[in-house]
């Protein structure tokens, strides 16, 4: 009777086991679907940002799906928007992992809201690739779970102003940058270089998330004799800058950051928007990786969502191309710990938009390498400069 | 059955609760929210904690406005000072969270004497500006003083441990943010009933007449503004804290637009109204959502990538009907159901 009880006992225990081990089973996963969840900002003016960032996504979960998945598993894509407000992008998160059952993450929308739900993600463990907004508290200290594809905004000015100090020896300087974390770093790299340089700095503005008029700076700016200029606005304050430069007949060099680098800016600034520098790490669209890349997006994409195109839609391919590959590898029974594993052995991927992307032990930044590339209002595109 | 409202003592008129049955639903409701975290996941818990912090920031907010008239809509600005007066003793300077949270609410009052005081002889939409210019300074001077708040970069907060109780878990900050809303609705319950508050509600209904009959226009106003701002400081603590990173861009004005549709929608002058308010104002896009995704999945997708523009058209909508339908808001709508259950078959 004992060895009856024991038996059962046994058994049973092991039906347990065999249940909870299958309720254990990482979410978002299915024998004919994984979905992967994303949060970005697609109303209001970031949606310039989050949309363009989601289509990304877009092409190469529908790339994926059109080669038969990943393992034979279609990926469902899970999109919720956050307005780039930050609540909305923690609850947003939350919905995408407890509700929609994310297997992985990628996005997410901006560099404060990326930060904000950071503790959320790193005590979930849900793989996440960042593309959005590559800030250094992303990847420092490294997070077991999140990785970032890109390069550190500090790095994209250092580079920048080099590039513009090397070309205009003895020149005076002017900068004007936004009063959030996105302009602290902007100044940040800029004057690393004024001191490693001893740059001539003869004007220094600093504007008000949202200004629009920018007549009273440019002025100054114009009294200060600048003759090079770095512009550290988004979209609509470069382009409103750009305007005001153009009607107090000034031209100075003009250096403006990847935020800003998107091809319907050229547009709205017309002709004062010939010849600005740029700095980015992915492909102009000018270039035969950009066609090639709105080729492929043809395909893919409805006709509506390729108006939505620009570079945010690059690194969001890359980094959504990089996850799918780390799922991939894991075969047929994919996990949280595999892809994590996987994703950290990511070692130059090749994307064919940006220089190949590589993360290793510890290192959770791709660290992209950057280049210098130049405004022309003709044919609204950036040309990369050699 | 009750069958009227008949106050017979002075001390019936200021009784908290005159009802046991009210006493035994609100017990439920409390019981119901401590079992909450059991049942919900963290996305519904999410919600439930923007309600419970949203509900502590309203009723400070209905201490200016609702009991006293006072319009502000510079309140945004007091939750940012709570948040970062919080942030800064915890996260920068390794206090204890109490302090954090004592300092949260001292820092906004302390501020709000600076408002308050140039805006004693100010009314209504001169006051209401004035207030709104205390926001825009306040998010200058937080950014311009880089040494204690790290200016836009920002500052990290953690989930408070408490006497080694650790708030950590969604659940057990859900807690948290109930007890500090449980606290605020009985404190302004009472103060409601108290002296001061029947002097906030004479200067309300007519600071002429309040003056007359002795009332001290200034010191009343002046400890309005004091409360409210201290009462929302703590709430802007608590936003931060779930927010884990406070810095300006986290609190946006809209805030402040949003707390005054909570009280117009909920009944303004109403600790029940602001509680009503925050329910409806902040489920009403995933309520909608949800009804139509009930009918179609293409309306649900709609609300998922265009969340933000269809929650603002939804408070539009919502505030002009209830101005247009239902201007004492749904305390009013709760009397008049409440009224209607008692008296009938009878109309009155």
């Amino acid at each position: 009777m004992i060895k009856y009880l024991a038996t059962a006992s046994l058994l049973l225990a092991g039906a347990f086991l065999s249940t909870s081990l299958a309720l254990a089973a990482d979410p978002g996963i299915t024998d004919t679907e994984i979905v992967i969840g994303d949060v970005e900002p697609l109303t209001g003016p970031p949606a310039l940002l989050g949309v363009a960032a989601s289509i990304g996504h877009k092409i190469a979960i529908a790339e994926a799906n059109a080669a038969g998945g990943i393992n034979g598993r279609k990926i469902k894509y899970v999109l919720e928007d956050d307005g780039y407000v930050t609540a909305r992008t923690i609850q947003g998160v939350k919905k995408v992992t407890d509700v929609d059952k994310a297997f992985a993450m990628l996005g997410i929308s901006g560099s404060g809201q990326s930060i904000a739900v950071m503790p959320l993600l790193e005590k979930a463990g849900i793989p996440t690739v960042i593309d959005v907004a590559p800030v250094k508290f992303l990847w420092e200290p490294p997070r077991k779970n999140v990785f970032v594809v890109g390069q550190s905004y500090e790095e994209g000015i250092i580079h920048l102003v080099n590039f513009l100090a090397e070309k205009n020896p003895g020149k005076k300087w002017g900068l004007i940058t936004q009063d959030d974390d996105y302009g602290v770093t902007v100044r940040d790299g800029f004057d690393t270089v004024v001191k490693a340089r001893k740059l001539n700095v003869v004007y220094s503005g600093n504007y008000k998330k949202g200004q629009q008029d920018f007549s009273s700076d440019m002025l100054q700016l114009k009294e200060s004799g600048a003759e090079v200029f770095l512009a550290g606005g988004i979209i609509g304050e470069n382009i409103a800058m750009m305007k005001e430069l153009e009607k107090l007949n000034i031209k100075p060099v003009v250096g403006i950051f990847w935020p800003g680098r998107v091809e319907p800016v050229l547009k709205l600034m017309g002709p004062a928007g010939d010849g600005i520098y740029a700095v980015d790490y992915v492909e102009p669209f000018a270039g035969a990786a950009g066609k090639a890349f709105l080729e492929k997006a043809k395909g893919l994409l409805p006709e509506a969502e390729m108006k939505g195109i620009n570079r945010y839609s690059m690194t969001g391919y890359a980094a959504a191309k990089v996850l799918i590959s780390a799922i991939e590898r894991c075969g047929k029974q994919p996990t949280w710990a595999c892809t994590i594993a996987e994703l950290e052995k990511t070692k130059n991927v090749e994307t064919g938009i940006m220089a190949p992307i590589s993360f290793g032990p510890g290192v959770r930044f791709s660290n992209q390498k950057l280049q210098i590339m130049q405004s022309e209002f003709s044919t609204l595109s950036f040309k990369p400069v050699n | 059955m009750r069958t009227g409202d008949f106050k017979q003592t002075y001390g019936e008129l200021v009784t908290l609760v005159d009802s046991p049955p009210v006493w035994l639903w609100s017990a439920v409701l409390v019981a119901g929210l401590i079992a909450a975290p059991f049942v919900l996941n963290s996305y519904a818990l999410s919600f439930l904690m923007i309600i419970l912090i949203t509900v502590v920031g309203t009723l400070g907010l209905n201490i200016l406005t609702g009991y006293t008239g006072l319009i502000s809509l510079g309140h945004v600005g007091f939750l940012v000072t709570g948040a970062y007066a919080y942030a800064v003793l915890v996260s920068k300077y390794q206090m204890h969270p109490l302090v954090g949270f004592l300092g949260a609410g001292v820092v906004p009052a302390l501020a709000s004497l600076i408002v308050g005081a140039p805006s004693l002889r100010l009314k209504g939409l001169y006051l209401a500006i004035t207030t709104l210019a205390f926001s825009f300074i306040i998010n200058t001077v937080i950014l311009e003083a880089r040494w204690l708040t790290n200016g836009a970069r920002g500052i990290s907060v953690q989930r408070p441990e408490i006497f080694g109780f650790s708030f950590d878990s969604d659940a057990a900050f859900t807690y948290l943010c109930l007890g500090f809303a449980v606290l605020t609705l009985f404190a302004t319950l009472n103060i409601r009933r108290s002296r001061a508050g029947r002097a906030f509600v004479a200067i309300r209904d007519n600071d002429t007449a309040a003056r007359v009959m002795g009332i001290n226009l200034h010191a009343y106003k002046l400890f309005a503004f004091v409360t409210s701002a201290f009462i929302t400081g703590l709430a802007g603590a608590l936003y931060g804290i779930y927010l884990s990173f406070v810095s300006v861009e986290g609190f946006p004005f809209l805030l402040s637009i949003e707390a005054l549709a909570i009280l117009i929608v909920g009944g303004l002058g109403s600790a029940l109204g602001a509680v009503l308010g925050t329910i409806l104002i902040v489920l009403l896009p995933e309520a909608t959502r949800f009804v139509f995704s009930l009918f179609s999945a293409q309306i649900d997708a709609v609300f998922t990538t265009g969340a933000q523009e269809l929650k603002s058209m939804l408070y539009g909508l919502v505030i002009i009907l209830f101005l247009r339908f239902q201007p004492r808001g749904l305390v009013g709508a709760w009397h008049d159901i409440r009224r209607m259950w008692v008296n009938w078959p009878l109309r009155y």
